[in-house]
C-alpha cells in the first residue's frame, strides 16, 4: 500500500537508487554484519526502511548535506540541535550519514526512554540503529567503534513554540562527561527548515505532564510541511585533555557553552542560506 | 554430548574425594550437573535431594539421591552425617507459573528455604556454595541499557510484585554471600535463558510451542545459552569461579523473532499492546505467565564480562544458533 502511495506522489524509488542502496549496503554489510545486533539493530530490515524513506529525504524534504568534507573514517559523538516537533530531524541526519557520506555508517541515535516503549515505533527505529539514551548503552557503542548521535537539548529542543524556533536550548551536560571518558570528538550538526515542518505549534505543557507524555504540541497540521532541509557539518571539536568525565560542571560548562554557541552559529548561517519555502513545488 | 577435553581439566582439579549436595537434584539441568560432576571426578560423592521424585535414576556409583523436603529436620541431619565440601543450590520454585495465589508459597519455599541452606552451610562448615539466580531478577524493561552488569539495581518486581521471590531470593544470597565471604565461597550464578530439551523452564516452553503470541510491535534482544553449556559453567564454577555474582550470558544476542524463526514453529503474531487486556481469555487456553509479556516485549541483555574473566572465551560449546536447533529436539 505504502508503494501505491509512494507512486501516487511520484516518490518512486528509481533503478539508478536501487544500485546505490546496493552499494551503501554491501558496505555497511561488511561493517557492522548480517546479523542483528545487541540494541536490535538490522541491517536488513533498515535498509527497507531506507528505500521509503530516501525518496522523502531527496525529494520531499530535499535535503542538502554541507560540510561532507568535516566527516573523517573515525567514531564521532555526532551533535545536533533538535528541531521540528516529530524527531525527524534524527532520521534525516541518520539517512545523510548512510547515504551520503563515505565510508557509509549507521548513527546511533539516542532516543527518548518514552520513545523506547512505544509499540511499533520504538522497534523499528531499533532495527534502523536508535538506541535508549543511557550513559552505558553510549559509552559500550564508542567502544566499539560506532558513532552515535545526540540531542543534548532532549525534549526541550523538539516542544519549542514557534516564538523560540531556531534558538538552541541548554544542552545537558551527560554528552560531553561520555566524549570525555570515550576520547571520541564531537561532531557539531545544525539543521535548518525542520522547525517549519509544523509551522504553528503551541506546547500544551500541563495536558502533556498529565499524560505522562514528554511534550503535547498543538499545531494545525500533524503532517510534516515540505519544509526543504539543509544539515550543516561542523568541524570536529576534541574535548580538551586537561579534562576528564569527573571534572567540575564549572569546567565543563564553558566547553558546552562552546559547542552550543557554534551549533547556534552555524544555524543563524544557514538560516540565511537557506531557500524559499516552496522550493519544493519547482 | 561431553566435552572430554574439558572434562579431562576438570577431573584432574578435583583430585581427592569430597562429598558435593546438589539440592534441586530433579531438575533437568541438576541432572546434567550430576552427571559432569560424576563423571569428571569418580572419586568424588554426589548426594542430591529434591522433594520431587527423581525421573530417572543414576546408574553411577558415585551420585544418591534422596527425595526429602529441605525445610523438615532431616535435611539437618543430611548436614550433620556429610562433611559437605560444597552446596549447590538449585532449588528455586520456578516462577514460571507465577499468579498471586502462589506467591506465599513460593516465597516461603524460596526464601525460607534458601536461608535455612544457607545457614547450614555455614554452621557444618561447607567450603563452596554455588546459588542459581536468574537474569529475570533485572527485570525486562522498556528503560534497560544493552549489557547489564552485576550491580544493576534489581528491578524485576517493579511491575510484577509476583517476582519479589526472584529477587528478595537473589539478595538474600548475594547479602549472605558478602558477609561471610571470609568464611565461605559463594558464586551466585545469574544465567540468561537457559534452552535445552531436558529443560522445562517458561522460555523453553514459550520457543517449542505452538502458535504462542509473537508482538508485531515489539521485537527484544535474548541470549541463550543451552543447558549442557550451563550445567558445565556450574560444574566449573566450583574451582575456577571465586565469590561473587557473575552474569551468565553468551557474547551472541538475537531477536525474539529470529529465534522463533530458527526453531520453525508457526506463531500468532498480534499486537502486543493487546495481549494484558487478553491475558485471561489466554490464560484459559495456555498458562501465560503476566511478566512473560514483559520479556517478550523489552529486553534484558545482561554483560558476561566478569564470568569471562574467570571462565576465559572457551566456556560455551554451543552458539546460539545451535541452542536454538537443539531445543527441537524437545518437540
Amino acid at each position: 500500500m505504502l508503494k501505491d502511495i509512494l507512486k501516487t506522489i511520484n516518490l518512486k524509488t528509481s533503478s539508478e537508487d536501487r544500485k546505490k542502496f546496493d552499494q551503501v549496503f554491501s558496505k555497511l554489510y561488511s561493517i557492522y554484519g548480517e546479523s542483528e545486533d545487541p540494541w536490535g539493530l538490522d541491517l536488513h530490515k533498515t535498509k527497507n526502511s531506507i528505500e521509503y524513506v530516501w525518496p522523502l529525504y531527496k525529494k520531499y524534504f530535499k535535503v542538502r548535506v554541507f560540510g561532507k568534507e568535516n566527516v573523517e573514517d573515525r567514531p564521532y559523538m555526532i551533535t545536533s540541535n533538535h528541531t521540528g516537533q516529530i524527531a525527524i530531524d534524527g532520521m534525516l541526519i541518520s539517512t545523510a550519514f548512510a547515504m551520503e557520506i563515505g565510508p557509509p555508517r549507521i548513527l546511533r541515535a539516542m532516543v527518548e526512554r518514552f520513545f523506547t516503549g512505544l509499540p511499533f515505533i520504538g522497534t523499528w527505529a531499533a532495527q534502523g540503529g536508535a538506541v535508549l539514551g543511557d550513559r552505558q548503552n553510549c559509552e559500550k557503542l564508542l567502544e566499539r567503534n560506532q558513532s552515535v548521535l545526540v540531542f543534548p537539548e532532549g525534549v526541550k529542543g523538539i516542544s519549542k513554540s514557534t516564538k523560540d524556533f531556531y534558538k538552541v536550548q541548554n544542552f545537558t551536560r551527560g554528552f560531553f562527561r561520555i566524549a570525555l571518558s570515550s576520547g571520541v570528538p564531537i561532531l557539531p550538526i545544525a539543521v535548518i527548515g525542520a522547525e517549519e515542518f509544523f509551522p504553528y505549534v503551541y506546547q500544551a505543557k500541563s495536558i502533556a505532564k498529565k499524560f505522562g507524555l514528554p511534550a503535547l504540541p498543538i499545531s494545525a497540521n500533524y503532517i510534516p510541511l515540505p519544509s526543504p532541509i539543509d544539515i550543516y557539518i561542523g568541524e570536529a571539536y576534541m574535548p580538551p585533555s586537561h579534562l576528564n568525565s569527573d571534572s567540575t560542571d564549572k569546567d565543563i560548562d564553558l566547553h558546552i557553552f562552546e559547542i552550543e554557541s557554534i551549533i547556534q552559529k552555524m544555524t543563524n548561517d544557514g538560516l540565511k542560506k537557506r531557500r524559499n519555502f516552496w522550493a519544493n513545488a519547482k | 554430548m561431553m566435552d572430554l577435553k574439558r572434562e579431562g581439566t576438570f577431573g584432574q582439579m578435583l583430585n581427592k574425594s569430597r562429598k558435593i549436595l546438589i539440592v534441586g537434584a530433579a531438575g533437568g539441568l541438576a541432572r546434567i550437573l550430576t552427571s559432569i560432576l560424576s563423571k569428571a571426578n569418580p572419586e568424588d560423592q554426589i548426594i542430591g535431594v529434591d522433594s520431587r521424585p527423581q525421573v530417572e535414576e543414576f546408574k553411577r556409583e558415585n551420585v544418591q539421591f534422596l527425595k526429602i523436603r529441605y525445610t523438615r529436620g532431616n535435611f539437618e541431619k543430611l548436614f550433620r552425617d556429610n562433611e559437605f565440601h560444597a552446596v549447590y543450590h538449585l532449588a528455586r520454585m520456578s516462577h514460571a507459573y507465577s499468579n498471586k495465589s502462589n506467591l506465599a508459597q513460593r516465597l516461603d519455599l524460596n526464601i525460607m528455604g534458601t536461608n535455612r541452606i544457607l545457614e547450614l552451610a555455614l554452621k557444618f562448615d561447607v567450603k563452596k556454595m554455588i546459588i542459581l539466580s536468574t537474569y529475570h531478577v533485572y527485570g525486562a524493561l522498556s528503560d534497560n541499557p544493552t549489557f547489564i552488569a552485576e550491580d544493576a539495581p534489581l528491578k524485576a518486581s517493579i511491575k510484577h510484585p509476583e517476582l519479589r521471590d526472584v529477587t528478595e531470593m537473589d539478595q538474600l544470597a548475594t547479602n549472605w554471600m558478602w558477609k561471610n565471604q571470609h568464611r565461605i565461597e559463594t558464586v551466585v550464578l545469574r544465567p540468561c535463558s537457559i534452552i535445552g530439551p531436558q529443560i522445562r523452564n517458561s522460555m523453553s516452553q514459550y520457543l517449542t510451542t505452538k502458535y504462542v503470541p509473537l508482538g508485531v510491535d515489539f521485537n527484544p534482544m535474548f541470549q541463550f545459552i543451552h543447558e549442557f553449556d550451563m550445567a558445565n559453567i556450574l560444574a566449573r564454577s566450583l574451582k575456577e569461579v571465586p565469590t561473587g555474582i557473575y552474569n551468565v550470558a553468551p557474547d551472541e544476542v538475537v531477536s525474539i523473532k529470529k529465534a522463533k524463526e530458527i526453531i520453525g514453529l508457526p506463531t500468532f503474531k498480534i499486537p502486543l499492546i493487546t495481549l494484558s487486556p487478553m491475558t485471561l481469555a489466554v490464560k484459559k487456553i495456555w498458562n501465560f505467565p503476566d511478566y512473560l509479556i514483559e520479556y517478550i516485549k523489552f529486553s534484558c541483555v545482561i554483560d558476561n564480562a566478569e564470568l569471562k574473566k574467570h571462565l576465559k572465551d572457551d566456556f560455551l560449546r554451543f552458539s546460539t544458533k545451535e541452542a536454538l536447533e537443539l531445543l527441537k529436539l524437545k518437540l
